[in-house]
């Protein structure tokens, strides 16, 4: 059956080609290691997502009066309920802790340097995607815990004058966090940021797969050094095959993705959901110990520490802006970090900062 | 003018038409639908609000507080922090207002003590009319 199957498709689409071009003799460079592999980890980390994310909605009903009960009984009703939202809810922080490793490797081992400029800058609109992701999905159990988070996120575009008010306006669809935002809200956490998403991350498949997979930096001749004149693709004849070597380690880290889920799933079942995400949203009540998800916390923290909340805005959408045009800014050829102290001292220093603005946060 | 030319130029036209014909519908569509009409006084009791007591209500849609104190008298706020809009609480011990979300205190005057509220609360009139208190 299988057999004619493959026949049939061969005969049409001309599989057999298609595997050996894409799969058997797409050779990867024989130094590329697992911290190669967590942007297939991503890849896999959104699927699961989406898929758990479809089954929550067949029980979900985007109503203030409802959400609240309608995720409760998902959670002790609906048989298996809990599975699928632990998986949706402990999957979505990884998929983002997954996104900051891939970029932090990336980072490490100067991947983004050039030709790789809008690899690195689809890469970075991923992850601000997914951390609005993760904020629009925040509201939409209407538990105090999401209220007053979404109140809060909403209200940052009030820090600018002139447009600041109607942007807040414009998403919260009035003046406070209301039924209407939860509508807002679900509709682009369902529909607008997923097709978004998808079509981002098949273009930065295809960038990584048009401009040829980078090799890490260490004990490599860069072809970063090169004068860039025209489009040469990076191939590495002497590589291994992407399948079944490459995949292999790909499908392995998949894996240890899946094991930390269950794990958190199994062992810490409450550790993303305290108990002001088991409250109902009450709009009259900002409940007294209440903070953003983890990936969020460094910033709060900042805009605690910085008086003015202008100044404080301001910085992080130019941190964010920084980010995002990195590989213009170090156009320094060298690669390998280890001859870079000074570039090694500054990543050394802001991850601190962020660690410990993470940590103070809470 | 060239066929292909005129063509391109047709397409541009349409096509800047489109865009803009359907931007101004969406801006629209997005931006919050107008408000009912908002109530223009709130009545409450004057002794729902003992001296040093405090009372939590909703004027126009908006979370905000009565307060008795023993100094000067009753004074009515927008609880709604003027940091990041989360819900100030009546401290009665310390006699302040604090903000839960990012520690922003203020006075009983509305005025910000400390924290990062960048304006004072906004108050509302208010008026001792008999045994009743009119907000609005």
């Amino acid at each position: 059956m299988a057999r004619r199957l493959k026949d049939w498709l061969e005969v049409r689409i001309g599989l057999d080609d298609l595997i050996r071009t894409q799969l058997t003799e797409y050779r990867v460079p024989n130094t590329i290691n697992l911290l190669s592999t967590l942007g297939f980890v991503v890849l896999a980390g959104y699927i699961i997502q989406v898929v758990s994310g479809i089954f929550l909605l067949i029980y979900y009903v985007p109503h203030p009066e409802h959400a609240f009960r309608s995720v409760q009984s998902i959670m002790s009703s609906v048989p298996y309920g809990w599975l699928f939202r632990q998986i949706h809810v402990v999957g979505s922080n990884l998929l983002i802790a997954a996104l900051i490793l891939h970029m932090l490797t990336v980072f490490l081992m100067g991947n983004y340097k050039r030709p790789r400029e809008m690899t690195w800058i689809s890469g970075a609109v991923l992850l601000l995607l997914a951390l609005v992701f993760g904020l629009s999905g925040y509201l939409l159990p209407w538990s105090q815990l999401s209220y007053w988070a979404t109140t809060v996120a909403t209200s940052f575009p009030t820090a600018f004058p002139f447009f600041g008010d109607f942007v807040t306006k414009v998403l919260r669809g009035g003046e406070n966090v209301s039924g209407i935002t939860l509508g807002r809200f679900f509709a682009l956490h369902i529909a607008i940021l997923p097709p978004i998403f998808l079509s981002l991350m098949v273009f930065h498949i295809f960038l990584v797969r048009r401009i040829g997979i980078s090799a890490t930096p260490f004990g490599v001749e860069d072809e970063e050094k090169r004068p860039l004149a025209q489009y040469i693709k990076k191939t590495y004849p002497d590589g291994n095959p992407f399948y079944p070597y490459f995949f292999q380690k790909e499908m392995l880290m998949v894996m240890v993705y899946c094991t930390v889920m269950f794990f958190i799933i199994t062992f810490m079942p409450t550790l993303f959901l305290p108990e002001a995400a088991n409250t109902p949203a009450d709009p009259f009540k900002t409940p007294a110990h209440i903070g953003p998800e983890w990936y969020f916390l460094a910033q709060y923290q900042m805009l605690r520490l910085i008086p003015n909340k202008f100044l404080g805005i301001s910085l992080q959408i130019i941190l964010v802006g920084l980010f995002l045009s990195w590989p213009f800014l170090d156009t320094y050829k060298e690669k390998n970090l280890r001859k870079r102290p000074v570039l090694r001292g500054i990543f050394l220093l802001l991850l601190a900062i962020w660690v410990v603005l993470m940590f103070w946060g809470r | 003018m060239k066929r292909r030319k005129f063509l391109k130029a047709v397409l541009a036209i349409f096509g800047l038409t489109s865009l803009v014909s359907f931007a101004y519908p969406l801006l629209r569509f997005l931006a919050p639908p107008s408000g009912e009409a908002r109530i223009k006084k709130l009545v409450i009791e004057k002794v729902e609000v003992p001296i040093g007591g405090s009372k939590n209500i909703v004027f126009n849609d908006m979370p905000a507080i009565v307060i008795n104190t023993p100094e000067r008298g009753l004074i009515a706020f927008s609880r709604v922090c003027t940091h990041l809009g989360c819900l100030i609480e009546y401290e009665k011990d310390k006699h302040q207002l604090l903000c839960p979300c990012h520690a922003g205190t203020y006075d009983l005057e509305g005025n910000v003590v400390s924290g990062p509220p960048p304006k004072p609360l906004p108050r509302l009139p208010l008026k001792v009319e008999g045994e009743n208190i009119v907000i609005g």
